[in-house]
């Protein structure tokens, strides 16, 4: 299914956009998910070309949600009692600055969870909380491991069933509280528990509450009175409640959306009102008047000074977050009037790079809005009737010179991809130690009688650190007293100044890490069955490489703390084949 | 070391139009900066002729700082814009880009002896996890007043070409500083050299001394974060106190704006008292020790030399 372009334009960027992938460049790559309103389905679709890359069946029609990442879509099926989780095949490593980005194929995970009546969820700092109005425990977990295929859960106990929501932080959560006199009542209020279920501190009322959102280190819970915000305070949530201004006319919020990259919420505040909520201003709260009934409301993650709003006359709004009021507006599609079933199918929007979104689940039909002109520009046909979206996308640096990265949904990570620590676990793949057989030179007398200064020199002209500080950062990694290694067969001798130690290894598996820069590496490990006394219990090899292959040169670690030894992430000895002279192993350096 | 000089081209800054002068109807001029040290900077130099916003106040880490809808139209509003730059204030590129403003964005490390970052960054410890704060180039430059008589220059650079009338009343303001910052450092340079040499080597969980290392001569050293599949990265507890023992660390401090729990646990590790709490990013609040520049870096010079050597 190919994106119906409006504008010439747009089609010359996306072009540029797929062959953009070369040696640490930028690459941008955005997915919408797309659920149906009858049918059990997702749909993914690229959201720059349009291209429908894969269909998940689930178990019955689902409201999505993405997580902080982006890693992960949670597909809640309310209908079916079952909660769903997709891999997005997008993630990304956050460098402050930038970020470097990973893109894979999306894959339905192993995760499922059954039970009454799937409601709220919630995730923050990739904890989740999934609440179900039919039971009386909300189920708390961890993004990570579902991403691991993981279904396991804390239950946290809720007093009664009812339409609530909790909020997950490190060992506590903020949940519900029902109403005693009518669970079937909004909540009254909420509390603090500790992991089993144990309250800390007061109930904070606020009562009719319904509706939540986080924005930065904030998160909100609308009522009728106000605003509950949870911050952290260490390790410990705390609640604050932000009464609505005296200034408002009556109203409250039951609905409400948090801004990304400036720090605000957006709520409903009757069918046709919505407000803004500063909550470090003066008057937090400012009421925007809509023309006609909101349908849906999403904040624009990149042009953060922007949220939008449709309304069932149709028409979208550009919602300037600073001015406080309606600045753009446009019609979109043909009127979806809120008089009805509040679970008609009705538009949803979201925001995918410089686009926004808009499903038509009556005209089975995705509209494109340029974020930056506001103009209609282009339409994605979808079978049936498109409904819930989300996204889920962004710009990051792609490193390495992998050719078959030279679109945006490639899959396959190039060697030398891999090499710079860029790969996936099912890529990696057990090694023997004859990978490693050989003679085998320290490279540390050279870097010390400056043989490898040209090396540094080499390495400064096209890297961020000078000579110098290279060759500093090189003589922590390569320091060692060990100049030469032999290995043959299982047997791994050590030279130190002259003198030899000696002892048989035998494969003792092999280890994942992740770098602080985001990257990954793969130890192979080998440990001591008999031998010198003085020979080390482990020795795990560091080459670049994750499967079977004979290598160049490797890092060597040694020690006898298996676990201590994944953590030395500086001091790297290396070795080279014996029969390189100085020269060759510079020349053989810089040719990487 | 390098001069920013030969960063133009990376950094973010907008030259200021001649003759510029301040659009609010009063005459004051409206400045930004960016978090509490150069805000107290621009009012040594502004005085009573700025109108002032700092972003990121007292105790608050410009790292994890979430920009506002406030902050956004004060900096469409702002006349002067003064941040720090070497990626220092990670929210700043797009809290400009939302507001809108055309005002003049000055980075003062512009002509600051800039220090490269031989690990090409530094972490930050946060709820027990470390977060890797990636910046080439260190850019806690203030903590040497060398820098922040750089800062302060071109603060006054920055007042003048936006408002040419007041320009004498900031230049004097800046000399009258100027010779207060010489003064203090002075003063640490004296308590400093006091110190015995084998006192000098003391920790910080977060690297943001360097300047002060440089400048003073101490060293700082902290723990760096570590990451394997089945944990999330968290601080090298057992490398640092190895560190310690080896190079005889003399005492460990707490930050104003990190929680004390991680080098609570490495003092502790390493069997000495926590020395207090040192200001790195951000002064202290009016009733604390460290509510401008000046008692900033006269606290934690005197804080340090109290601890290693006794008072």
């Amino acid at each position: 299914m190919r994106l119906h372009l409006f504008s010439a334009s747009v089609a010359a960027v996306a072009l540029g956009l797929a062959g953009s992938a070369l040696a640490d460049d930028d690459v941008t790559a955005w997915r919408l998910f797309v659920s149906d309103h009858e049918k059990p389905m997702v749909t993914v679709i690229d959201a720059l070309d349009g291209d429908t890359l894969d269909t998940f069946t689930l178990k019955g029609p689902a409201t999505l949600y993405r997580s902080e990442t982006g890693e992960t879509v949670f597909a809640v099926q309310g209908s079916a009692g079952e909660v769903s989780a997709i891999f997005t095949g997008i993630a990304f490593h956050d460098h402050g600055d930038h970020g470097d980005i990973d893109i894979d194929d999306p894959k339905l995970l192993d995760f499922s969870l059954s039970g009454g009546k799937p409601g709220h969820f919630v995730e923050r700092q990739g904890k989740v909380a999934q609440w179900f109005d039919g039971e009386d425990t909300v189920r708390l977990f961890d993004e990570k491991a579902v991403l691991g295929g993981q279904s396991s859960f804390r239950a946290v106990n809720v007093t009664a069933p009812h339409h609530g929501v909790a909020v997950p932080y490190d060992d506590h959560a903020v949940v519900t509280i029902p109403n005693p006199e009518d669970a079937s009542k909004r909540p009254i209020g909420a509390r603090i528990v500790e992991g089993d279920g144990q309250q800390v501190g007061e109930d904070i009322p606020c009562p009719g509450l319904h509706g939540s959102a986080g924005s930065g280190n904030i998160h909100a819970l609308a009522c009728d009175t106000g605003l509950l915000l949870i911050t952290q305070a260490g390790n410990t949530p705390e609640i604050r409640h932000l009464p609505y201004s005296p200034s408002l006319p009556e109203g409250s919020a039951s609905t409400l959306i948090g801004g990304k990259g400036l720090q605000y919420f957006v709520g409903n505040y009757g069918a046709d009102r919505i407000i803004l909520v500063d909550p470090s201003a003066t008057e937090a709260f400012r009421l925007v008047q809509l023309p006609t009934r909101r349908v849906h409301f999403a904040v624009d993650p990149i042009r953060a000074r922007f949220a939008y709003v449709f309304t069932e006359d149709g028409q979208l709004h550009q919602v300037d977050i600073l001015k406080g009021e309606i600045t753009k507006s446009m019609r979109i599609t043909d009127p979806y009037s809120m008089d009805g079933h509040w679970s008609d199918p009705r538009p949803r929007i979201t925001v995918a790079d410089d686009k926004i979104v808009v499903t038509d689940p009556l005209s089975s039909t995705l509209h494109l809005i340029d974020a930056v002109q506001f103009t209609q520009a282009g339409e994605i046909p979808l079978e049936g009737k498109p409904f819930n979206i989300v996204a889920v996308g962004g710009s990051g640096k792609m490193h390495g010179h992998g050719d078959d990265h030279g679109h945006h949904h490639a899959h396959d990570h190039g060697d030398s991809q891999i090499s710079k620590g860029y790969f996936e676990d099912s890529q990696v793949q057990a090694r023997a130690l004859s990978d490693w057989a050989g003679d085998w030179q320290s490279v540390y007398p050279y870097l010390q009688d400056g043989t490898l200064d040209q090396v540094m020199a080499h390495k400064a002209e096209s890297g961020d650190k000078s000579a110098e500080d290279y060759k500093a950062y090189y003589e922590i990694g390569y320091k060692t007293d060990v100049e030469r290694i032999t290995i043959e067969g299982d047997t791994v001798t050590f030279f130190r100044s002259g003198k030899p130690i000696e002892a048989r290894y035998a494969d003792d598996g092999l280890e994942i890490l992740t770098y602080a820069k985001g990257n990954r590496g793969v130890r192979f490990i080998f440990k001591k069955i008999e031998g010198d006394a003085d020979a080390p219990q482990f020795i795990q090899f560091s080459d670049h490489r994750i499967a079977p292959a004979s290598a160049d040169h490797y890092h060597l670690y040694w020690g006898n703390d298996r676990a201590a030894l994944l953590k030395e992430v500086t001091n790297w000895p290396t070795y080279y084949p014996s029969s390189l002279d100085s020269k060759e192993i510079a020349e053989e350096m810089m040719a990487h | 070391m390098h001069t920013s000089k030969t960063l133009l081209a990376t950094l973010i800054f907008s030259t200021l139009l001649p003759g510029m002068t301040p659009s609010s109807a009063t005459g004051t001029l409206e400045v930004v900066a960016s978090f509490s040290i150069i805000g107290d900077f621009a009012r040594e130099v502004g005085g009573d002729r700025i109108n002032l916003r700092t972003v990121v106040g007292p105790n608050g880490d410009a790292h994890v700082h979430n920009p506002k809808p406030s902050d956004a139209i004060a900096m469409a509003g702002a006349d002067v814009i003064l941040v720090n730059g070497l990626q220092f204030e990670g929210f700043l590129t797009r809290l400009i880009e939302a507001s809108g403003t055309s005002a003049p964005v000055m980075e003062l490390t512009q002509g600051a002896e800039i220090i490269r970052d031989p690990a090409g960054g530094h972490y930050h410890y946060y709820n027990g996890k470390a977060v890797f704060h990636e910046a080439a180039f260190d850019p806690h430059a203030w903590q040497s007043v060398a820098n922040a008589k750089i800062y302060v220059t071109n603060i006054a650079a920055a007042f003048c070409d936006a408002d040419s009338a007041g320009c004498d009343a900031y230049r004097s303001n800046a000399a009258d500083y100027l010779d207060r910052l010489s003064k203090l450092d002075d003063e640490i340079r004296a308590r400093i050299a006091a110190i015995p040499r084998h006192r000098r080597t003391v920790v910080v969980a977060h690297n943001a001394f360097r300047y002060f290392e440089r400048e003073y001569g101490l060293t700082f050293l902290s723990p760096v974060g570590v990451s394997t599949e089945s944990e999330a990265s968290a601080a090298d507890v057992a490398g640092i106190v190895q560190e310690m023992r080896d190079r005889r660390a003399a005492a460990v401090f707490a930050e104003n704006i990190a929680d004390a729990r991680l080098v609570e646990q490495i003092a502790a590790e390493a069997g000495l008292e926590l020395g207090g709490v040192l200001y790195s990013d951000a002064l202290s609040d009016s009733a604390g020790p460290a509510p401008t520049y000046v008692e900033m870096m006269r606290h934690n010079a005197r804080t340090i030399s109290q601890t290693v050597v006794g008072p």
